[in-house]
């Protein structure tokens, strides 16, 4: 029920909504209090406490009394529109979305409100109603252009190019005169419009447009790159060739241009005279640019590859330019190429460099140690590796060099390729020590110690370049700066640990980052439109949409995934790792095993807790000069995540993005099947499996999944509904028809695959599957592996992990997988 | 109670700018909020708001839009596909889907549940 105040705490109510505006929140809840104190029900004022609360960080009470306010004062606009700002808070942004529609309609025409709902239509990707809540702010506002451009951009996102062209046309007819060459919102506005007309597909009325106005545009890189792609696509070769010459004098690296450029002259691909000769001019009018020398690789061959290959190697080396191997090493996906870059370079060290008169002995020596630096990287290379001979050539530069930060990264790395992490983390901490304000080796010690599992030395290293007076710490701040990389690391090296809570909470942190990036455009919608920056509003928009696609997300979405399914699978994890080979204990050993465990997340908790309240102590002065009150984080163990009743279940929210929007991900499929598979979801199940299949049939992993499956099916634990078993055995019998055998379906994968070592693996699985009798046999199946000649160490790895799950001795496997890879520190069991 | 704060909750910017997780992003976006605020007061208004016959002119485009916008509304008439809350219900338990992309789900596949399924499991590349 409205209440009507008296005149006093009226303007009482009026400061409350002042001090709020002014950010006096202690004030604000004082004179509100005043204000309650005679009218202890008036909703208004409960409702703008409540705000002010929220503000505060006590979204708890302010949830309360908003919805205390709301009871009081239903026809209120303000109780609902602070209800909807609550919930916005919160984020939930459907529910806000809910009450500052019925705000609006108690109130239509408030603005304020109208421009909420309108935005978070926009977050929430709602384009009808964004369209209708646009229109509405038009109609009140037409003299704000940006009102237009907003219509306009609702209409073309929502896919109607058409509208929303016609919506910035018919704004620009009300011009009268054309606004100044100064105006950037005109400007913008107007190739905004010409992205929309070239949208529909039209490019002869988009270029007429641009040409007619285009000359007018600030953004004048823009103007010329998109002439020069509209002339290339309408076939006016030699217009587009004019465009295109333009662009590289203004930037001769561009590689695009190149390739337009060439398009338009007609150059045929293959033939490669005259596009060497056309990179020559542009080498001879830049004699410093790179790209003009570099992209002939390319596409050169034979003795022409390698007359250019051996002046570009050598220019670089002479220079001494530390990237240079980075910039060819594509080259290498053509062995002949690699072979000729090899035999090169070694003839450099060999003395057969084609030596300039006269050049002084130090120059000669800058040459001869970037060549071993050269050759250190390439043998380095997974495609042209060799590890003796990388790290002879490191050692033969360190000599020459001893100072230099990268030659002792190179080592390092050696030593990784060895699959030696302790000698790699060791090597690359040598680096670090050289060069100790260098922010880049020092990231690059930290993630090394982090793939030798030492995540607190890692930290340490971390924190010479975090703040750590922030709240939590080094990782509170590298949580802060979300520093994606490290807290990924970090969490796969404690996965490996199978300390899952800490697991966990990392990945969590990188969801929750990529959760923010999300939120991040929130101020854009109305920020962009007050700029004028519309085309790259847009561009931001689209990327949203597809933000976790990015590689980051899927690699911590599938380790977390891993680390559910994991303590879905040993459930006694949750409580710390438990010694290797828990599977193999009698219940007492067992028992006995966990307590043990128990009892030390026990006292790691406390010895947290004890840390916590040093650093409050130390900070409770810090804080006030912050003026900020941050959360501690209540369980910086991440215990309360590792202790889910549903595991499963928590692992959707990584798994739906990741099948969402990166189906091609064959990984990401399989690990879908896991879940889906466990949680007896078949028709879920079946779809992972089919477009496993889809993107590579004899993928190992889908293999032995396809068995498990087809036995699932087979001996079903309780009947399927007879919808679902219809729809999931006609997409089955697709992927692995029944008229074959589980036997005859394993071996045969078997004989196809015979001479790669993973799938050799996953058909021996599938043996164990079937038939646990056939151990013996695949346990030396699985040895006779390891005599292959192409087998890799990461493979031979898989081979280790699969000895633990049939819980066999992995004494003679780890023996002679040592003989086979000395150097390694990973077969050697403890 | 006819109110005289509209502009109680008015400022809408407050809340929304809290919302940067980190100090100097928030103050930086506080900056270059009021720079604009006072960018936009002194263009919507330069001599007095906008003169008549641009008022005028305005009001017409407006309309013109209006026509456009009513013209392109013509009810598009759906066809007509019976849909059962048990159907939905199934699907949104199955196929884990939000409970509009299930009828939609059904309605493309003229509520034939098992249709549906098959539908959605296909690989789509």
């Amino acid at each position: 029920m409205p209440q009507p105040l008296n005149p006093k705490d009226q303007s009482l109510f009026r400061q409350v909504v002042r001090n709020f505006e002014l950010k006096q929140y202690k004030k604000g809840i004082k004179t509100a209090d005043q204000v309650l104190k005679k009218n202890p029900n008036h909703g208004d004022t409960q409702a703008m406490k409540a705000l002010i609360l929220s503000h505060l960080g006590q979204s708890e009470e302010a949830f309360a009394l908003g919805k205390e306010a709301l009871r009081n004062d239903m026809k209120s606009h303000i109780t609902w529109h602070v209800y909807g700002l609550l919930y916005r808070q919160e984020k939930n942004y459907e529910e806000a979305i809910k009450a500052y529609r019925f705000a609006l309609r108690i109130e239509p025409e408030s603005a304020p409100i109208q421009r909420d709902l309108a935005l978070l239509q926009m977050q929430m990707r709602d384009f009808q109603g964004y369209i209708t809540s646009r229109t509405a702010m038009l109609q009140a506002h037409p003299a704000l252009r940006q009102n237009w451009t907003a219509l306009a951009i609702a209409h073309h996102l929502s896919g109607d190019l058409e509208e929303a062209e016609k919506v910035l046309t018919t704004y620009e007819e009300t011009l009268k005169g054309t606004p100044s060459v100064s105006n950037m919102e005109h400007s913008e506005a107007t190739l905004y419009k010409n992205t929309i007309i070239a949208e529909t597909g039209n490019l002869e009325r988009a270029l007429e447009h641009l040409e007619k106005y285009g000359y007018r545009c600030t953004d004048v890189l823009a103007v010329m790159e998109m002439k020069a792609d509209y002339l290339l696509r309408l076939g006016r070769k030699s217009e587009a060739e004019q465009a295109y010459t333009a662009l590289l004098e203004r930037n001769p690296e561009n590689s695009i241009y190149y390739d337009g450029l060439i398009k338009a002259k007609g150059v045929a691909e293959d033939d490669h005279k005259a596009l060497k000769a056309l990179y020559d001019e542009w080498v001879e009018k830049n004699p410093r640019g790179d790209s003009a020398r570099r992209i002939p690789l390319d596409f050169l061959e034979g003795e022409d590859f390698k007359q250019a290959v051996d002046a570009y190697l050598q220019r670089m080396l002479k220079k001494g330019v530390p990237s240079l191997f980075a910039n060819i090493k594509s080259l290498y996906s053509n062995p002949s190429k690699r072979d000729v870059v090899q035999a090169l370079v070694e003839g450099y060290v060999a003395g057969n460099a084609a030596q300039a008169n006269g050049s002084s002995e130090s120059k000669d020596n800058e040459f001869l140690v970037s060549s071993y630096y050269f050759l250190a990287q390439h043998y380095n290379y997974e495609l042209s590796r060799d590890l003796t001979k990388a790290m002879e050539y490191v050692d033969k530069a360190i000599e020459l060099s001893p100072k230099s930060v990268e030659y002792q990264l190179t080592k390092a790395r050696t030593w990784k390729h060895y699959g030696n992490t302790i000698k790699a983390a060791e090597e690359m901490e040598k680096a670090r020590l050289l060069d100790e304000k260098d922010r880049y080796i020092n990231t690059k010690a930290a993630k090394y110690q982090l793939r030798n599992n030492e995540n607190d030395k890692a930290l340490e290293n971390m924190s010479k370049f975090t703040r750590n007076e922030t709240v939590g710490g080094a990782m509170g701040d590298l949580h802060e700066m979300q520093c994606v990389w490290y807290l990924t690391e970090d969490g796969e090296a404690y996965l490996r640990q199978k300390k899952l809570a800490l697991a966990l909470k990392r990945f969590h942190g990188v969801f929750n980052i990529f959760d923010t990036w999300q939120e991040d455009q929130f101020d854009f919608h109305s920020f962009s439109l007050r700029k004028g920056m519309i085309r790259a509003y847009v561009d931001m928009v689209r990327w949203e949409d597809r933000l976790r696609e990015h590689p980051f997300y899927t690699r911590m979405a599938v380790s977390a995934i891993k680390a559910y399914l994991l303590l879905h699978d040993q459930p006694d994890l949750a409580y710390g790792p438990i010694a290797d080979g828990a599977e193999g204990l009698n219940d007492e050993e067992r028992k006995k095993a966990l307590k043990k465990a128990k009892r030390e997340q026990q006292r790691l908790e406390k010895v947290e807790a004890d840390k916590r309240e040093a650093r409050k102590a130390a900070a409770a002065n810090a804080k006030s000069i912050d003026g900020e009150v941050k959360k501690e984080d209540s369980d910086p163990l991440g215990n309360t995540l590792v202790q889910t009743k549903e595991p499963l279940k928590d692992a959707m929210k990584f798994l739906t993005p990741l099948l969402n929007l990166d189906s091609q991900n064959i990984e990401a499929q399989t690990l879908g099947f896991e879940v889906y598979f466990r949680r007896n979801k078949h028709v879920l199940a079946v779809k992972c499996l089919a477009a496993a299949h889809a993107i590579d049939p004899s993928n190992p992993t889908l293999h032995l999944q396809l068995l498990q499956f087809r036995k699932a099916l087979d001996t079903p634990s309780e009947p399927l509904d007879p919808k679902i078993a219809e729809v999931v055995n006609a997409e089955f019998e697709k992927l692995f028809p029944k008229s074959q055998t589980l036997e005859e379906f394993n071996d045969s994968f078997l004989t196809a695959n015979k001479n790669s070592a993973l799938h050799v693996q996953a058909a021996l699985s599938g043996r164990q599957f079937l038939n646990k009798d056939s151990a013996t046999q695949n346990e030396k199946d699985l040895l006779a592996t390891l005599d292959s000649v192409d087998i890799m160490m990461s493979e031979a790895m898989a081979g280790l992990d699969l000895l633990n799950k049939w819980g066999s001795d992995k004494a003679a496997y780890a023996e002679k997988a040592l003989k086979k890879w000395p150097e390694s520190s990973l077969f050697k069991l403890d | 109670m006819s109110d005289p704060i509209p502009s109680a909750i008015a400022d809408p910017e407050a809340p929304e700018r809290t919302l940067p997780t980190n100090t100097e992003d928030r103050k930086a976006a506080a900056a270059l909020l009021s720079l604009n605020q006072n960018a936009i007061g002194t263009e919507a208004s330069p001599t007095g708001g906008p003169s008549g016959a641009e008022q005028e002119a305005l009001g017409k485009a407006m309309s013109r839009l209006d026509i456009a916008g009513h013209q392109k509304n013509d009810p598009v008439t759906k066809k007509v596909v019976k849909i059962t809350v048990a159907d939905v219900s199934f699907l949104v338990d199955q196929l884990e889907l939000h409970k509009t992309k299930a009828t939609e789900l059904l309605r493309s596949n003229d509520g034939d549940v098992v249709l549906a399924m098959k539908a959605f499991i296909s690989p789509s590349f």
